[in-house]
């Protein structure tokens, strides 16, 4: 950016009064002896001048007592509910920060919610059952048993040898089938 | 600058069009087309310490059984209509029958069949998490007894 | 002696009707000024300084004085302003006819500063540019104009920081002098 830019872009401040005294002291000794920016402070002089003209010397003044007593009324009258509720809410949920937190939430939450569609068994499944669970069972004469297996969620049905020997090669017994 | 003042406008459109898309009812009012049932068949047997790393990530569910060793004997998937049924062969001379009935609240409920010839083992319905699975197990083998994993996932 | 404004608001707090009336004297005009420049319709200016005042008084009790009044109390202004604007872009003013209005109002043709034709003709295309801003552009424009408020002020009116204010400034004032080049 050239001298010129940069003191064209800080003219605004200036005559604001918004630079610091070297700042302004700069700007000034730059506009005195550059014919460029000499004319780019007139024309912003002249923005201002047309902006006072519009917006201060339009704006008469009103007469205090019919206002205030229009405020009073507003006061003393009842407004209708549901005035109040969608005033806050519109306050709340149109305030720039929480405008994006609503969103937000909503996304999380349905990421949490839907977590056990994709991990099922997570600790935050929303407390559905990671259980298999038997809805019936016909071992057709033989001893059964339900398992759970708390640590891996596993639910398992274990079906016991008759004593009619289907037990193929006679090995002990004792050794066969899950001890839980 | 206009699109900074509008996006989270459009960001909450979208979260509220996701939320539309959820199933809260926990009915099954869409079915999915098929399921994917897949029956792992393994030998249990105390003959020696080894686990077979095909097996691996089944290490929690199979060593709570108790047995010292588990070597995979075969892997089948087959995808099966619902209502429909489907036959796996299992080591032994057995057939594993399955036949899906219905998927609700993301679960799959699933009637299954174990027989030895013609005779039947055991029948039993069981509601499985989708994707999950249940452990079938007892029925002798080779010295051990035979584990069934049987899994479904709802496509 | 005159009371100062963080007073009379306790004492609005501790339910004195009187010490209300007494701030709103105080600010009625500057605040209406404000809104006016921000709404360019007299009658919907009113009604917005009117209803500023009486959101003030319902929040009264939670002005904590993290701010002074003023500053709060355009802050609503300003933010009614902004609403009333955005509904005013569904339902548009004809701008001539409300300048119109305000100038028969005002009774302005003998003390008119923009006498002859080329003055009046800036007015028309200034007061139409000030229209095409956007409402946070308007807003610092009109209270840097009217109220010559420091950008820090400014940036606590709006809720926004002094940079901002500036940076808005800037681009605003670009924005109308680009509009009105041939009449600067």
């Amino acid at each position: 950016m050239t001298n010129c830019e940069n003191m064209r872009e800080s003219m605004g401040r200036w005559l604001d009064g918004e630079l610091s005294p070297s700042e302004s002291a700069a700007v000034q000794a730059h506009v005195a002896t550059c014919a460029g920016c000499a004319e780019a402070r007139r024309q912003l002089e002249s923005l201002q001048r047309a902006l006072t003209g519009v917006l201060v010397a339009d704006a008469a003044p009103i007469e205090f007592i019919p206002f205030w007593r229009e405020v009073q009324r507003r006061i003393n009258s009842k407004r209708p509910w549901y005035e109040d509720i969608s005033q806050w809410a519109r306050e709340v949920f149109t305030a720039p920060r929480v405008a994006w937190g609503v969103p937000v939430v909503i996304v999380v939450l349905l990421a949490v919610f839907s977590l056990d569609s994709y991990f099922p068994g997570n600790p935050f499944g929303g407390g559905r059952n990671s259980f298999a669970s038997v809805e019936s069972i016909d071992a057709h004469g033989r001893s059964v048993a339900l398992l759970r297996e708390n640590e891996s969620k596993t639910t398992v049905i274990w079906l016991y040898q008759n004593e009619e020997g289907e037990n193929e090669t006679g090995e002990d017994r004792s050794q066969a089938g899950p001890t839980f | 600058m206009k699109l900074a003042k509008i996006a989270p406008r459009l960001a909450l459109l979208f979260s509220l069009s996701l939320v539309a898309q959820q199933d809260f009812t926990g009915a099954a009012e869409k079915n999915p087309q098929s399921v994917q049932v897949t029956i792992r068949s393994i030998l249990a047997e105390n003959k020696n310490d080894e686990f077979d790393a095909k097996l691996k990530g089944m290490e929690q569910q199979l060593k709570s059984l108790k047995y010292r060793s588990y070597r995979s004997l075969k892997d089948d998937t087959k995808s099966v209509p619902w209502q429909g049924t489907q036959s796996f062969d299992i080591p032994g001379g057995r057939i594993l029958t399955v036949a899906p009935q219905e998927f609700q609240d993301n679960r799959v409920s699933l009637k299954v069949r174990l027989t030895q010839g013609d005779t039947p083992v055991v029948d039993t319905t069981v509601k499985i998490p989708n994707k999950g699975n249940f452990i079938l197990g007892g029925p002798p083998h080779e010295g051990g007894v035979l584990v069934l994993s049987i899994s479904a996932a709802a496509q | 002696m005159e009371l100062s404004d963080r007073e009379l608001v306790q004492k609005c707090q501790a339910g004195e009707m009187n010490a209300f009336q007494d701030l709103v004297s105080r600010y009625h005009q500057k605040v209406y000024m404000v809104i006016l420049g921000l709404l360019r319709n007299r009658e919907d200016a009113l009604e917005v300084a009117q209803e500023t005042f009486f959101r003030a008084y319902r929040k009264i009790n939670s002005f904590q004085g993290d701010s002074s009044f003023y500053t709060w109390i355009y802050r609503i202004a300003v933010n009614m302003s902004i609403d009333a604007q955005r509904r005013q872009k569904r339902n548009p003013l004809d701008f001539r006819e409300s300048m119109d209005s305000v100038m028969e109002a005002q009774n302005h043709t003998a003390k008119d500063p923009f006498g002859d034709v080329h003055d009046r003709e800036l007015r028309e295309r200034l007061v139409k540019a000030i229209n095409d801003l956007t409402p946070e552009h308007k807003a610092v424009i009109v209270l840097r104009t009217i109220e010559g408020r420091s950008y820090k002020d400014i940036g606590e009116i709006l809720g926004c920081s002094e940079g901002t204010v500036m940076s808005r400034l800037h681009y605003a004032r670009k924005k109308l002098q680009d509009k009105l080049s041939e009449f600067l």
